[in-house]
């Protein structure tokens, strides 16, 4: 198989595993970094696609290149703002999980906290 | 702008200029007392105003609402504003110094609002706007004592009503499909019905709708409950004017000469059934208004009954009589109800007159000669025919006496217990005025109208047609009288009760939906629903 | 690379989006109390060039377009408000300037200190949320549109953990991870048209595309992302908690505005970028999951406790209803599908003015009473007359009650199924408002009881709040006056035959 398929590959094994890790994984970090595996198997794919649309005398589409920069670029203003929220939330609850159960509430609101729980959802 | 416009226009602006003056604090505070002058343009427009002769709004050729007055709709548009003024009169001192008079005030006017204005609606979209209006306003009045009958009242009325909007919104829309282009009056709409592909589905929604409003069973449940729990002015114009919006939409919908004659068989079978379950329920009720509330789902059916023979015979003037008929019960009702008001305040020593003529009013809705409720039976005898028709037409003249000498004898045992009182003049005043109103009103009308002349009137066939009814209904109230304690304990709303074992059906549905709920936004869960849902478009953007 | 394909007027294009992200970069390098003065002063700046965006298209009954650096595509990127752009533009006006008026008193910077958090976020986040929605309004090309996703889901993140709670915290962080993996399936599926098509300009790629299984896949990732952004049933895992816990005004703006710009996204994706591809069935499927999402969210709103958390599942159900008009438009007759365009876009209209009046309402009862528990609502309709009036407003719109846009929406919509013979999405849209009738009508009555005595207000409200309000659910209740305008702005620049593809592929030109 030529370069490109093999790039394919990797990229769609990427995307899986990425995905595979936002899902599953309960710690908010791991998400985040799920996310990135799963951003940059976008982003091979991305040059899979501009190496075959490449036109005569380029290496590649220079469109596609623009749109991995970018896409490079939000996800990792997508990362740092994740993380920083991710950092708030283990500075104020002590623990970084989605799970609505595990994080202790600041004020006690008697009245909102059952329902917030539920509202919030699991992991 | 010619004189009728200009009179539609105000019939409808006065009341809703006093809405928005609600909106200010010191006018809000004194409006009670000027709710009997909202009326008085519908009533000018409703003498002087000239038919098919329409007032329209609009800035292009998109949409205009119209508004127009046609003859039976001048006569319930007169006849309704004169409940009003008249309850409005004894509204202002009834609400007197009583919590939450402000919120009474607004609701008021908005059921005013509407329910003048649908008399005169000339396009589907003012139609829904006012039956909204209505309802909301409706829904206010019964709710303002807050008790918690009145709570599980305006619950009901608030559902059934919106819920029997949806189905006339969604018939009026497939009534569109088949009207040309672009028009949106009523008056096309009724031409366009016939032909249309749908019709029977679409006649079906129109009744199921409008009977709702007008009470047949079984759409009938939430009236019982909603006029026995509104303040006793409301419940006058709720029983005697509102629920005539059920009758003026199908008036408007159900064309006479468009050869539905099966479904006009149904409604009148409807109709006349609802008049004779509604009096067999009537009679084991022991509140004053309840009993009232029964009456009036029995008249209404007796209404669309006329309504439905003259569909199915084509009979030309089967919706002016039915209007007419309808008229002579708004009165009626309306002075009934604020009876009841006039008697919990008085003691019984000065009741004497008031009963009397409480007792010709009665005896006149079944028909008692020379009343305005004999000329009403006779302005339908036409329309109903030989049959079946007239016959249960008899057996429902017997039954409304019976039912309203019932009344009689329960709002008499509700009279004050102390020997001095007396009922503010306030409060005497409408119910004469209403009363003789009641009396005097249909034989103006009579005359007024091409309804018939006065040597039918006074023929004496005629004379003893409409006396034995009554005679017989007399007779059996006295019965009635003396069986009384025997009789069944049947609650208010009758079938309603099947509405709770419904709720608690709902709620379990409820309570599923909101388990699903959870799960669903659990992060895994939600997570493969992302990628199934992806791999079901895909599935289906591939399938042609 | 010939010339630039601008129209007359189109400068103002770039006017209209100037200035919130002029406004947004100084506010941020202002800092401190400044950020709210230049987010007010930018407002009515704002309006004039968003105004004459408007007065040019009625005016010209085509599109307003401009392209930067006078490059045509698929080289340059070319900005274009066509009818759709422009009455979004002008409710998000709308609606930022009353959420701004309501803001100026929860979110001002104490006096003697130089910045708060809270206040200099939120002013700046109002101006990047009105920036980045205008871009996607405004933008025309599937590349410019993922940017203008991204800028709005990061404006909006932030401002639903405003207060700092923990709660608010991990509603932030389930937000924005789930809209990240939506518009990662929205990116896969951009790189896979240009791969397929060698563009990501809308009108040159519906030229272009064809039901082939690049595309297909394309469409399916490019949608589910968006319908993740936008919340439709089962994928609206984060909305409820986010846009109860964020305060109210930043709960307005969530719920209003910002879920209208991914749902703006999916409509210029399914009928100006790739009618070809979509077919009825998954017209279908989309407008099941809204049904699904009118009847779970209306339910489940009923059992809510708190009035905040209800208004937010009121949200959801409310999205499904946006969602309907898709199955009237693909492969439908062109008047058929332009009716039922116009009746979902009223739809969003006025659900966004009736929404956000009606989290500003039930902000202001928090702010009185210290709570929203719904039991608990006693006796607020005397306290609070114009909230209490503002909520009702905003429902009867959202129930659908003439004359209110919502109703005119509904009419629209049952019109055109009707018309095309799918009743059952008439079913679904008279439940659907009997349903939403329930919980408007549940709130309405408890705030209506009155109590004995006068009820004791934690906090005094002021007037020009209320009336903020009021003005807002207002607006909501007579957008369906627009019956009576000569022109429907909503098909001005819509393509000839904008939906009637599907059959006959490179038709379209």
């Amino acid at each position: 198989m030529n370069s490109a398929t093999w790039y394919g590959l990797v990229g769609a094994l990427l995307v899986g595993i990425g995905l595979y890790g936002l899902i599953v994984q309960p710690h908010a970090l791991r998400k985040i970094l799920a996310f990135n595996v799963l951003g940059s198997g976008v982003f091979v794919l991305a040059g899979v696609v501009a190496r075959r649309g490449a036109a005569v005398g380029l290496p590649g589409d220079p469109v596609l290149q623009g749109l991995v920069i970018t896409g490079l670029i939000v996800a990792f203003s997508a990362t740092a703002l994740a993380v920083a929220l991710v950092l708030r939330l283990a500075a104020s609850a002590g623990t970084v999980s989605l799970e609505a159960g595990r994080a202790a509430p600041e004020a006690p609101d008697a009245t909102g906290a059952e329902q917030d729980a539920r509202a919030s959802g699991g992991t | 702008m010619s004189l009728t416009a200009l009179l539609l226009a105000a019939a409808l602006g006065v009341p809703f200029a006093m809405l928005v003056a609600c909106l200010w604090r010191p006018l809000r505070d004194r409006m009670l007392d000027t709710l009997a002058f909202a009326p008085i343009p519908a009533l000018v427009a409703a003498i002087l105003g000239e038919y098919d002769l329409p007032l329209t709004v609009g800035i292009s050729a998109a949409y205009r609402a119209t508004l127009v007055l046609d003859a039976p709709g001048a006569v319930l548009l007169g006849v309704a504003s004169l409940l009003w003024i008249a309850a409005g009169a004894y509204a202002a001192h009834y609400q007197r110094g009583q919590p939450n008079a402000d919120r009474f005030v607004v609701c008021w006017l908005l059921a005013l609002t509407g329910c003048l204005g649908v008399f005169i609606a000339g396009d589907m979209a003012v139609l829904y706007l006012l039956l909204a209006t209505l309802t909301l306003g409706a829904a206010g009045l019964v709710f303002q004592d807050e008790s918690a009958g009145a709570r599980r009242a305006a619950a009901i009325y608030t559902g059934l009503a919106l819920g029997g909007e949806t189905l006339v919104l969604v018939a009026m829309v497939m009534l569109t499909q088949v009207m040309p282009d672009g028009s949106l009056l009523l008056r096309d709409a009724a031409a366009a019905l016939p032909t249309a592909p749908q019709r029977d589905l679409i006649v079906a929604l129109l009744i199921i709708g409008f009977g709702l409003k007008a009470g047949l069973v079984p759409l009938h449940v939430w009236m019982p409950l909603a006029h026995a729990a509104a303040p006793m002015p409301a419940s006058a114009v709720l029983s005697g004017a509102v629920v005539k919006a059920g009758i003026i939409g199908l008036i408007r919908f159900l064309p006479v000469d468009a050869g539905l004659a099966d479904w006009g068989q149904w409604l009148a079978l409807a109709g006349m059934f609802t008049a004779l379950y509604a009096v067999a329920i009537g009679i084991t009720q022991s509140h004053p208004k309840v009993v009232l509330a029964y009456s009036s789902v029995s008249q209404m059916g007796f209404t669309a009954a006329v309504i439905g023979m003259g569909i199915a015979y084509a009979d030309a003037g089967a919706p002016l009589a039915a209007a007419f008929y309808a008229s002579h019960h708004i009165l009626v009702k309306g002075a009934m109800f604020m009876l009841v008001g006039v008697v919990a305040a008085s003691a019984l020593s000065r009741l004497r007159w008031s009963l009397l003529l409480a007792i010709v009013l009665a005896t006149g809705l079944g028909g008692l000669p020379l009343t305005g409720g004999a000329l009403a039976k006779i302005a339908v005898k036409d329309a109903l025919g030989d049959g079946w028709a007239a016959t249960v037409a008899y057996v429902s003249a017997i039954g409304t006496t019976l039912l309203m000498l019932h009344f009689i004898r329960r709002v008499r045992a509700n009279h004050a217990t102390d020997a001095a009182a007396a009922a503010d003049p306030g409060l005497k005043w409408p119910w004469l005025v209403t009363a003789f109103g009641s009396i005097v009103v249909p034989w103006a009308l009579y005359m007024g109208l091409p309804m018939g002349t006065l040597t039918e009137i006074l023929d004496p066939k005629v004379l003893w047609a409409s006396l034995w009814p009554v005679l017989v209904g007399a007779g059996l109230a006295w019965v009635l009288a003396r069986g009384s304690d025997h009789m069944p304990r049947i609650p208010a709303g009758d079938v309603a009760v099947v509405i709770e074992p419904m709720t608690v059906g709902a709620a379990r549905v409820a309570a599923l939906f909101e388990r699903a709920d959870r799960t669903l936004r659990g992060w895994a869960v939600a997570g493969v629903s992302l990628l199934a849902l992806a791999a079901l478009f895909g599935f289906t953007l591939v399938n042609r | 690379m010939t010339a630039g394909i601008g129209t007359p007027g189109g400068h103002w294009l770039v006017l209209a989006l100037m200035v919130p992200v002029a406004g947004l970069l100084l506010a941020f390098v202002a800092g401190g109390r400044h950020a709210e003065r230049i987010a007010l002063a930018a407002l009515p700046v704002g309006a004039i060039a968003t105004v004459a965006v408007a007065l040019q298209l009625i005016e010209t009954r085509a599109a307003l377009v401009y392209s930067l650096g006078n490059w045509a595509p698929p080289l340059g990127i070319v900005l274009r408000a066509d009818g759709l752009s422009a009455v979004m533009m002008v409710t998000t006006l709308v609606v930022l300037i009353a959420v701004a008026l309501f803001a100026r008193a929860d979110f001002a910077t104490p006096a003697g200190v130089r910045e708060a958090r809270a206040p200099f976020a939120f002013w700046t986040l109002l101006l990047a949320v009105w920036a980045a929605l205008l871009v996607v309004f405004l933008a025309s090309d599937l590349f410019t549109l993922y940017v203008a996703l991204e800028l709005v889901a990061f404006a909006a993140v932030p401002l639903v953990s405003l207060d700092g709670r923990a709660e608010t915290l991990q509603a932030a962080l389930r937000y924005l991870l789930y809209a990240l993996a939506g518009s990662v399936l929205y990116l896969l599926g951009a790189a896979l048209i240009y791969g397929g098509y060698g563009t990501l300009d809308l009108t040159l790629l519906a030229a272009r595309i064809r039901p082939e299984p690049v595309a297909i896949v394309a469409a399916a990732l490019m949608t589910v992302g968006l319908l993740a952004k936008t919340a439709l049933f089962p994928l609206h895992l984060w909305l409820p908690p986010a846009h109860a816990g964020a305060p109210a005004a930043a709960s307005a703006l969530l719920s209003g505005l910002v879920i209208k710009g991914s749902f703006f996204l999916a409509v210029r994706l399914w009928f100006d970028a790739m009618p070809a591809v979509m077919t009825p069935a998954a017209a279908q499927l989309l407008a099941a999951l809204g049904a699904a999402a009118i009847f779970v969210g209306s339910t489940v709103a009923l059992q809510q406790a708190r009035l905040k958390l209800m208004i937010a599942y009121s949200t959801v159900a409310q999205i499904g209803y946006l969602f309907l008009m898709f199955p009237l438009i693909i492969g439908m007759p062109q008047a058929l599908a332009a009716g039922a365009l116009t009746g979902g876009m009223l739809q969003a209209i006025s659900h966004a003015t009736a929404k956000a009046a009606m989290f500003m309402a039930a902000g202001l009862i928090y702010a009185a009473l210290g709570h929203d528990r719904v039991a608990d609502l006693r006796g607020v309709a005397r306290a609070l007359p114009m909230t209490v009036a503002a909520f009702a407003l905003g429902g009867i719109s959202l129930i659908g009650l003439p004359p209110s846009g919502g109703f005119l929406a509904k009419w629209m919509l049952l019109s055109a199924s009707l018309a095309s013979a799918q009743w059952w999405w008439a079913v679904v849209l008279a439940v659907g408002g009997l349903l939403t009738a329930g919980y408007v009508f549940l709130v309405l009555a408890r705030s209506l009881t009155s109590t004995e005595a006068p009820i004791e207000l934690r906090a005094p409200v002021a007037r020009s709040r209320e009336a903020v309000v009021l003005a807002l659910a207002m607006v909501s209740a007579l957008i369906g006056l627009a019956a009576f305008a000569p022109l429907d702005p909503i098909q001005i620049g819509r393509p000839e035959s904008f939906n009637a593809s599907f059959n006959e592929p490179g038709r379209m030109q």
